[in-house]
């Protein structure tokens, strides 16, 4: 099936999501569309989905014009859509998952289980899945999550697949599984829409690359034409550097002193068993690991949301266990939190407050009389201008600021403390090319100045780049800790859970 | 997208751009909107609710004008009433001016001094559930927390005989701590056992009428000798004074408006300037973050019902001594969750909620002058149906935005319905 949109734009307020975009996916292609965050990738898929309705622009489906106003439309049009966030029911199964919406009946109203069972087996077999009908979404790792996803879409006759940053979320070993799936689906003819921040994936599976910049189409390539450094100054408009420069540690102290701590998830399972582990000042240990292997709650037992089920956290000989919040924040650790649009920012609130959020207590801020705006504001003002927040003023609310101003306002506020430790979870997670480069930076520049950093992140090229030794964490144990060196094999088996056979060196 | 339109026709007249300036979607015009809106319905209601409006429609084909005339001045005659029954009566204006004496004034000014009276408790109570809103708690219990001041007060009011000043100070403060106090308890369950405030406050209502109920019989509460269920009377060191009253005694406004007054400014610095306020409004908008930057969530929730019961309970105390003087089974009548519409309708701000309240009390004031003045007697539900049809628009502003056709840049409506794909 050929899809092609015609001079798409859609406005968005004043600001122009997409600008006159026009884009042909041909059958049996695998198409990459590339950019920064608010580049308007995201708002293209979703008019071509049909959850956006564009100011103007045609959408050919095999050179016909079509109209797709909602979602059930782009799925007659065959046009199927994983998202970055899964649009699963956890409590049910596969096959229930699948026919939701469309499940076939036997005397109404009773589900013909028996037929959607045998109809996703088929589909399975087909695709070459390995997928089990009757298992439970949540007992499923996030890959296959991701896969039933697939076949969901596969399961409406999909021709067209969009893929919404479908990596992100995934281990190596999972990614370069979705890579064969990826291509299988090619050799079927399915055409395939891949978003990505990533771009050695990028030139590993593409057949045609779009970059995006501010709602245009900036360009059009192959990976024979085109290089890493290449795709990156396209997305971001000027040159970027994509290895972090950073020279070497000069510890001093250890800072933080982490003993056998275990600590306990929502549903009161053991989630840290037994994590030990020490980071001196000026130096970053970073943790690898894939997502939900215990290190939002070690990153919360650190910072104190969560209880300490048993074990130490001494920073600089002071114990931290027990402690509420604020004593933690207020002792000099900075948190850089996982989710910074649920833990870190309140969106409906200006940049000016949003920069000061854990120092309402300080004298800076507040007089007898209440809080002193004029500081405030003053504050805001500067650190827009020091840390390259684009925003129109420091009163407009944070949720107009794309994800990098978002994630540059918490690391500007963390950092305007004084601080003994900076723990940052997914410090980039979602974030583009250029504000990465700007993280980085950051992060490398305040161990510089002797805080232990803390990172937590499942991005491995990004534990590589910053750790100056790496720990891997594996269902709430340190395997093993390593120096950023280490193979990417031997990585990929820690962090699965297997002891690489030739040792890695262990330098904990 | 105004702006847009404008830049696409720069040549475009001046008039073009007022027009379109005009017809951009503001606070201020919907509010006007749904007020005409509001109106419009209540025409209607009174047209299909008077019978000899109703049989005027029979001859409409061969007296059209009549018809029309007819139920136009009925309807005008009755807003008429509203009108000058809330806010200025132009002939008694007239006559002040041709003759300018008490009696006078007090007929001129007293329509607007009863819409005051009648917003005073409003202004507080929807004060103090704004309060709460802001922060994602939902006092219902406002009704409980009037009775609570307003019982505290009472007591107060009618066993103490003090200097006025040290009287009344003494019945403000323990007012707003008895109403405190019980909201405190929806606050306390909320943070360590999680139970929900709506359900707690909604029968901490039920618990407070039935216990004005049983003290209005009891010894230390009754009148004596009275079976109706009266209380004893505020002694008049315990009264809130009138103001102008040595201008006209027919002035029905006291110094409760004036305190009320205040609290709008005390609200207002409360959200704008205060850490506390801050830390509430932060636990609203987002409890997570809050809870990362170190702020108590639990004391949080406490204080936020604590300062919406106390000015509930400020708004009892304020209607016993100011007004009634003695509490009734019926005290605070829906004072109590009018202020929960007054707080939505003055979208949790401090200023609107003031404004809010206002129009309550004027429709409370125009309605009852309506009832009493219109020769059919339309009823004073009807100015409940235009409070009720207005509070509807302005909690849906997407509605006013869609039936006047307004252009709006996202804030009431949203984008998604214009433009689509071309064929």
């Amino acid at each position: 099936m050929k899809l092609e949109l015609r001079a798409v734009t859609k406005h968005f307020g004043s600001l122009a999501a997409n600008k006159n975009v026009n884009l042909v996916v041909e059958p049996g292609q695998i198409h990459c569309l590339l950019g920064e965050n608010g580049a308007g990738k995201s708002t293209l898929m979703n008019v071509l989905y049909g959850m956006i309705s564009p100011d103007s622009g045609q959408l050919l489906i095999n050179d016909e014009v079509v109209s797709i106003r909602d979602p059930k439309d782009a799925v007659t049009h065959k046009i199927g859509m994983v998202h970055q966030h899964f649009m699963l029911i956890p409590v049910f199964t596969v096959a229930e998952n699948i026919i939701l919406g469309s499940e076939p009946v036997k005397p109404w109203p009773f589900i013909d289980h028996q037929s959607a069972t045998e109809r996703i087996v088929a589909l399975a077999k087909e695709y070459n899945f390995d997928i089990d009908p009757s298992a439970t979404i949540e007992n499923l790792p996030i890959g296959t999550q991701q896969r039933v996803e697939i076949l969901k879409a596969l399961s409406h006759n999909a021709e067209i697949l969009i893929l919404d940053e479908p990596t992100a979320v995934l281990t190596p070993q999972e990614a370069d599984a979705l890579m064969i799936v990826m291509r299988t689906l090619k050799a079927q003819g399915k055409s395939i829409i891949f978003i990505t921040h990533k771009l050695k994936e990028v030139l590993e599976i593409a057949d045609v690359i779009t970059v995006m910049r501010l709602g245009e189409v900036v360009g059009t390539t192959t990976p024979a034409e085109t290089n890493e450094a290449a795709l990156a100054t396209m997305m971001v408009g000027r040159d970027v550097s994509l290895v972090v420069e950073k020279p070497p540690a000069h510890t001093g102290d250890v800072t933080l002193g982490v003993t056998d701590l275990f600590v306990q998830d929502d549903r009161g399972l053991t989630a840290v068993k037994g994590v030990s582990f020490e980071v001196r000042a000026g130096e970053i240990l970073a943790f690898a690991g894939v997502q939900g292997n215990g290190q939002t709650e070690l990153v919360e037992a650190l910072t104190g949301l969560r209880r300490v089920t048993a074990g130490s956290v001494v920073l600089n000989g002071t114990e931290l266990v027990g402690q509420s919040v604020r004593d933690v924040l207020n002792a000099g650790v900075g948190h850089v939190p996982e989710d910074r649009q649920r833990h870190g920012l309140v969106l409906s609130l200006s940049i000016a407050d949003n920069l000061v959020l854990d120092q309402l207590d300080s004298s800076q801020y507040k007089s007898w009389w209440g809080r002193k705006l004029k500081a405030i504001v003053e504050n805001g003002t500067r650190r827009i201008a020091e840390y390259d927040i684009r925003a129109q003023n420091e009163a407009e609310p944070l949720s107009s600021l794309s994800g990098g101003n978002q994630q540059k306002v918490v690391m500007a506020r963390e950092l305007s403390r004084e601080l003994k430790v900076l723990i940052c979870a997914q410090p980039t997670r979602g974030l583009d090319v250029g504000s990465i480069e700007f993280m980085h930076r950051q992060i490398v520049a305040i161990r510089d100045e002797g805080v232990a950093v803390v990172i937590i992140s499942s991005e491995l090229d990004e534990v590589i780049a910053l750790g100056d030794r790496v720990a891997v964490l594996y269902d709430g144990i340190i395997q093993d800790i390593v120096p950023p060196t280490t193979s990417r094999e031997d990585f990929g088996l820690l962090m699965a859970g297997s002891r690489p056979t030739v040792s890695a060196g262990s330098i904990s | 997208m105004t702006t847009d339109v404008v830049a696409l026709e720069p040549r475009s007249s001046r008039l073009l751009q007022i027009a379109l300036r005009v017809r951009r979607a503001n606070m201020a015009l919907v509010l006007l909107l749904a007020l005409f809106v509001g109106l419009t319905v209540g025409a209607f209601m009174i047209i299909v609710t008077t019978p000899s409006l109703v049989h005027s429609w029979a001859t409409f084909f061969s007296h059209p004008g009549a018809t029309i005339s007819e139920n136009f001045n009925a309807v005008w005659f009755a807003y008429e009433q509203i009108f000058q029954g809330s806010l200025f009566d132009f002939h008694a204006m007239r006559i002040l001016i041709d003759h300018p004496d008490k009696a006078n004034l007090a007929i001129a000014l007293g329509p607007i001094s009863l819409t005051l009276q009648d917003a005073t408790p409003l202004i507080v109570a929807g004060l103090g559930l704004a309060i709460g809103f802001r922060s994602n708690i939902f006092d219902i219990g406002g009704q409980g927390q009037v009775i609570a001041g307003g019982l505290i007060a009472g007591l107060i009011g009618f066993s103490l005989n003090l200097t006025p000043i040290l009287q009344v100070s003494l019945e403000l403060v323990a007012a707003m701590i008895a109403g405190a106090l019980l909201a405190s308890l929806a606050g306390v369950l909320k943070a360590y056992t999680g139970a929900h405030e709506v359900i707690v406050t909604m029968m901490s209502n039920y618990i407070m009428v039935l216990l004005l109920g049983y003290l209005l019989i009891t010894n230390l509460f009754a009148r004596p000798g009275v079976k109706d269920g009266a209380s004893k009377a505020v002694t008049p060191t315990g009264q809130l004074p009138y103001f102008f009253s040595h201008l006209s005694s027919g002035l029905l406004v006291n110094v409760g408006f004036l305190i009320a007054f205040a609290m709008v400014f005390v609200v207002q610095w409360f959200f704008n300037r205060s850490k506390t306020g801050f830390e509430l409004l932060m636990v609203g908008q987002n409890g997570e973050a809050a809870r990362t930057a170190g702020i108590n969530a639990k004391r949080t929730t406490i204080i936020t019902l604590c300062l919406a019961g106390a000015l509930c309970g400020l708004a009892g105390m304020l209607e016993l001594t100011g007004v009634d003087h003695f509490l009734s089974p019926n005290f605070g009548g829906s004072y109590g969750f009018d202020a929960i519409t007054v707080a939505l309708l003055g979208r949790n701000r401090p200023w609107g909620v003031f404004f809010g309240a206002i129009f309550f009390g004027a429709m409370y004031a125009g309605g009852e002058a309506m009832q009493a003045f219109t020769p059919t007697n339309i009823q004073y539900s009807l100015a409940q149906v235009i409070q009720a049809v207005v509070v509807f628009c302005v909690a849906t502003p997407a509605l006013i935005v869609e039936i006047f056709r307004l252009t709006d840049n996202g804030r009431f409506r949203s984008t998604g319905s214009a433009g689509g794909w071309t064929k």
